[in-house]
C-alpha cells in the first residue's frame, strides 16, 4: 500500500462508515423486508419475490409508477424554466438585490408541509383563496381537487411555487460564475441578448443546471408530503404517487409489499440520479 | 462520586425489577387528556372498592397510534397490558390473531345479562367464531341531523326516506338560495378515508345491501349497492344538493363546521356532532333537531357502528383481576357515571331507558333506535385492506370519473384479490 493511500484512509473512513450505516444498511433492510410477506395480525414468512411478482399485476402500482414519473416531467420542468428567469433577473444590478433575493427565497423556506396546508387552504372549494378571486370576477367556483386534470394541476402549481427559488438560487450561483468580459466579447461581435443567453450563458452554467435538474427530479419523484396534505391521493386515487402509495401499505400493516414499492421507487430514483451524474460529466461546456 | 451512583442506578433496576415479579394488573387507556383524566379517577375508585391495584398505560390520542401501542406488546406476547379498549374494527383483528381471551365462563360464573347491552351489536362485534371476547363501552353511529326552523318554515316532516330528504333539500335549497347562497341540502362524509366507508355502508344497508353477504365473504358488487351508490353520486351531480367538495374536503369536522355555519339543511355525523351543535357558541343551537337516518323505500334504517370495546389480552398474567376491572367497567353505574360526565354513548342498552339519563342526553331515544339498527364494518383481519380498495373506488364512483356499476365491479374483483392475498 502506498503512503498516500494509507495517508488517506483515515479521512474516507469514516465517510464510508457513515455511508454505510445510515444509507445503505437501511436500503438493504428495506430489500430484506420486502421478501416477507409480513402483515400484521395475519403472517409473517419468506416469500422470495413473490411482493414483486404482485407489483407486476398491480394495476395501482403502475398508475403510481406513472403519476411518479408525470409529476416530475411537468414540474421540474416548469421550475427550470421559471428558476432560470428568475436567476437572471436576480443577477442583474439593481437597488435593494439583495432584499429581493432573500424574499424570492421565502417560499423555499416553509417547512414543505406548511406550505402543502397553505395551498390547501387556497384550494378548498367552499371558502379557499383561489374560488374568492374567481368568484370576485365573476366566474363560479371550481373545485380545483375533484377532477383528475385540475388536481394534478393543483399540485403541480404549488410543487413549482415551492421549490422554483431553490433552482433560481442555485443558478443564481451558476451565472455568478460566467465572466463578464465573454458578454463584453460577444456585444463587440454584435449578438443580441437572445444569442448571447443560449450561446454563452445556457452552455456555461450547464453543469449547474444538471446539478439542480437532479437534485429537483429526485425529489420531485420521492414527493409525498405536498400529495399527503393536499389530495391525499385523490380523486379516485388518481394523483397517488409511489411514496404515498408504499406508505399506505405501511398503514395497512403489509410491511413486505410496502418494503417492495420502497425499493421499486428508490430504484427509479438511483437510476435517473446514476442518468444525471453520466450526462454531467460527459459534456464538458463547450465554448 | 461516580460509585455511588451507579449503585444507586443498580439498586434502583434491582428493585424495579423486584416490583415486576408480582403480576401488576395494566390497564391501556388513550384518548382525549381529559378522558384519560377520568379514567385515572374511576381506577382510583376501582382500587378502592376491590383493593385491586392497576397500573394505567396512557396511550396517544390518534386511534391508529393506539392500535400499534397495543399491537406491538401483543405481538410479542408481553403480560401487560392485560385490559385494553378496542376500536368496533380492531376486536375482529385481535381476536383473529388470538390475542383476546374469551369471557365466556367469567360471564356465566358472574351470571351477566348479555341482554343488557345491544344484542346486534354483540353479535356483530364482540363475538368471535362463537365466543365473546369483548364488551361494549362506548357506542358510536351515523345520525341525520337537521334544521328544525327550515322543516318547519317550509313544513317539511323529518324525513324517513332518503327520496324524501332528497325532495325536501332540493325544494329548500332552492328557495333559500336567494337570502344563503352558500346552503346545500345534504352534508355527508365522501372523501376518500375510512368516514366514507361508514356512509357508504350506510347508503347500501338502507337498500337490502352491503358488504358482506351471510357467510362473511365480502360482496360489493350487487344491484342494490349499484343503486345507492348511484344516488350518493346523483346527490352531488344531478341534484346538486351536496356540494362539489363532498367527495375531496368532506370529513367529519367539514361536515360539522359546515352544518354549524347554517349551510347545510341535512347534515349526516356520529353523535359527538350533537353536543358542539348545543354549545352556545353554536349559531344553530336552538334551531338543531336529530333522528335516525332515512332508509331506501324497501330497505330499513341502517347506521354504521363505531365505537369503542374493552378486553382482557390472552398473555393476561392477572386475568381474574383483569375481568373484576372489565365488569366494573362495563356495570349499570360506570356506565352511567361515563355518560353524565364524559357524554359516551352507554354501551350497555338497559341504560337508555334510566331517567336521569334521559334527562341528561335529550337525543337519547334517537340513539337508542339509531343503536338497535345499527350496522357493523366487517369483522376481518384484512378489513383495512378491503377497505382501502372499497375507499378509492366509491370514491372515485363519487367524483364520476368511472359508473358506480364500473366501480363496484372493479372494486369486487380487486377485493377478491386482496382476500386472496392476506387469507391466512
Amino acid at each position: 500500500m502506498s503512503r498516500e493511500l494509507r495517508e488517506a484512509i483515515p479521512f474516507v473512513v469514516p465517510l464510508v462508515l457513515f455511508i454505510c450505516l445510515f444509507i445503505l444498511l437501511p436500503v438493504v433492510g428495506t430489500f430484506w423486508s420486502s421478501l416477507w410477506r409480513d402483515v400484521s395480525f395475519i403472517t409473517r414468512e419468506f416469500i422470495g419475490f413473490e411482493n414483486y411478482l404482485r407489483l407486476f399485476k398491480d394495476l395501482q402500482f403502475w398508475r403510481a409508477t406513472f403519476f411518479t414519473l408525470l409529476f416530475p416531467f411537468v414540474s421540474v420542468s416548469l421550475e427550470m424554466i421559471f428558476g432560470i428567469i428568475i436567476a437572471l433577473v436576480l443577477n442583474e444590478q439593481f437597488r435593494l438585490r439583495g432584499i429581493v433575493r432573500g424574499i424570492a427565497l421565502l417560499p423555499w423556506a416553509i417547512p414543505s408541509v406548511i406550505g402543502a396546508r397553505i395551498w390547501q387552504l387556497m384550494y378548498r372549494y367552499d371558502y379557499g383563496l383561489a374560488n374568492y378571486i374567481l368568484k370576485t370576477i365573476g366566474i363560479g367556483p371550481v373545485n380545483w381537487l375533484g377532477s383528475p386534470i385540475s388536481a394534478f394541476l393543483s399540485l403541480v402549481v404549488a410543487d413549482v411555487w415551492r421549490t422554483t427559488p431553490f433552482v433560481a438560487i442555485i443558478l443564481l450561483a451558476g451565472l455568478q460564475t460566467v465572466p463578464e468580459d465573454l458578454y463584453k466579447q460577444a456585444r463587440v461581435d454584435g449578438t443580441n441578448a437572445l444569442q448571447r443567453f443560449f450561446k454563452i450563458t445556457l452552455p456555461l452554467i450547464k453543469p449547474i443546471v444538471i446539478v439542480a435538474l437532479l437534485f429537483r427530479t429526485i425529489d420531485a419523484i420521492r414527493v409525498f408530503d405536498l400529495i399527503y396534505v393536499i389530495t391525499g391521493g385523490g380523486p379516485g386515487g388518481i394523483t397517488t404517487s409511489l411514496s404515498l402509495y408504499g406508505y399506505k401499505f405501511f398503514l395497512l400493516g403489509d410491511f413486505g409489499y410496502g418494503s417492495s414499492v420502497s425499493i421499486i421507487l428508490f430504484l427509479v430514483a438511483f437510476l435517473l440520479a446514476i442518468g444525471y451524474v453520466k450526462i454531467g460529466r460527459f459534456r464538458e461546456a463547450p465554448l | 462520586m461516580y460509585k455511588t451512583i451507579l449503585s444507586i442506578i443498580i439498586a434502583a433496576i434491582v428493585l424495579s425489577n423486584c416490583a415486576d415479579k408480582e403480576p401488576a394488573l395494566t390497564f391501556a387507556v388513550g384518548g382525549a387528556p381529559n378522558e384519560v383524566e377520568y379514567w385515572e379517577k374511576l381506577i382510583e375508585y376501582f382500587t378502592d372498592s376491590t383493593g385491586i391495584k392497576v397500573t394505567l398505560m396512557r396511550q396517544p390520542t390518534d386511534t391508529d397510534q393506539r392500535r400499534q401501542g397495543l399491537v406491538i406488546p401483543l405481538k410479542a406476547r408481553k403480560n401487560d397490558p392485560d385490559v385494553f379498549l378496542m376500536d368496533v374494527i380492531w376486536v375482529g383483528q385481535f381476536a383473529s390473531s388470538d390475542w383476546l381471551l374469551p369471557l365466556d365462563t367469567y360471564i356465566e360464573a358472574d351470571v351477566i345479562d348479555l341482554h343488557s347491552f345491544f344484542s346486534n351489536i354483540i353479535s356483530q362485534v364482540d363475538m368471535y367464531n362463537g365466543k365473546l371476547v369483548a364488551l361494549p363501552v362506548y357506542n358510536d353511529c351515523g345520525l341525520l341531523y337537521y334544521r328544525k326552523d327550515l322543516l318547519e318554515k317550509y313544513r317539511f316532516p323529518v324525513p324517513t326516506t332518503w327520496y324524501e330528504l332528497r325532495k325536501t333539500a332540493v325544494k329548500i335549497q332552492n328557495e333559500e338560495r336567494g337570502a344563503a347562497p352558500h346552503i346545500y341540502g345534504f352534508v355527508w362524509q365522501g372523501a376518500q378515508y375510512e368516514g366514507l366507508i361508514c356512509t357508504f355502508l350506510e347508503f347500501v344497508a338502507s337498500n337490502r345491501g352491503g358488504i358482506t353477504d351471510a357467510t362473511g365473504n365480502i360482496i360489493v358488487h350487487n344491484r342494490e349497492n349499484i343503486e345507492a351508490l348511484q344516488f350518493m353520486k346523483e346527490l352531488i351531480h344531478r341534484d346538486a344538493i351536496s356540494p362539489p367538495n363532498t367527495f375531496t374536503e368532506m370529513k367529519e369536522e367539514e361536515v360539522r363546521l359546515s352544518f354549524e355555519n347554517g349551510h347545510a339543511l341535512f347534515e349526516r355525523n356520529w353523535p359527538y356532532a350533537w353536543g358542539l351543535h348545543k354549545r352556545d357558541e353554536s349559531p344553530i343551537n336552538d334551531k338543531v333537531g336529530v333522528a335516525i337516518l332515512p332508509r331506501f323505500s324497501d330497505g330499513t334504517h341502517a347506521a354504521t357502528l363505531g365505537g369503542w370495546h374493552i378486553g382482557i389480552s390472552k398473555y393476561a398474567d392477572t386475568p381474574d383481576k383483569a375481568w373484576q376491572l372489565v365488569k366494573f367497567i362495563v356495570s349499570y353505574d360506570i356506565q352511567k357515571k361515563l355518560a353524565l360526565d364524559l357524554g359516551w354513548n352507554p354501551g350497555r342498552s338497559d341504560l337508555y331507558n334510566d331517567a336521569q339519563i334521559k334527562k341528561h342526553m335529550t337525543h337519547v331515544t334517537v340513539l337508542q333506535k339509531a343503536f338497535e339498527n345499527s350496522v357493523a364494518r366487517p369483522n376481518l383481519p384484512y378489513y383495512t385492506q378491503v377497505s382501502e380498495v372499497l375507499q378509492r373506488y366509491v370514491n372515485a364512483a363519487l367524483s364520476g370519473s368511472i359508473t358506480p356499476a364500473e366501480a363496484l365491479e372493479r372494486a369486487q374483483k380487486e377485493i377478491e384479490e386482496v382476500a386472496q392475498t392476506y387469507h391466512e
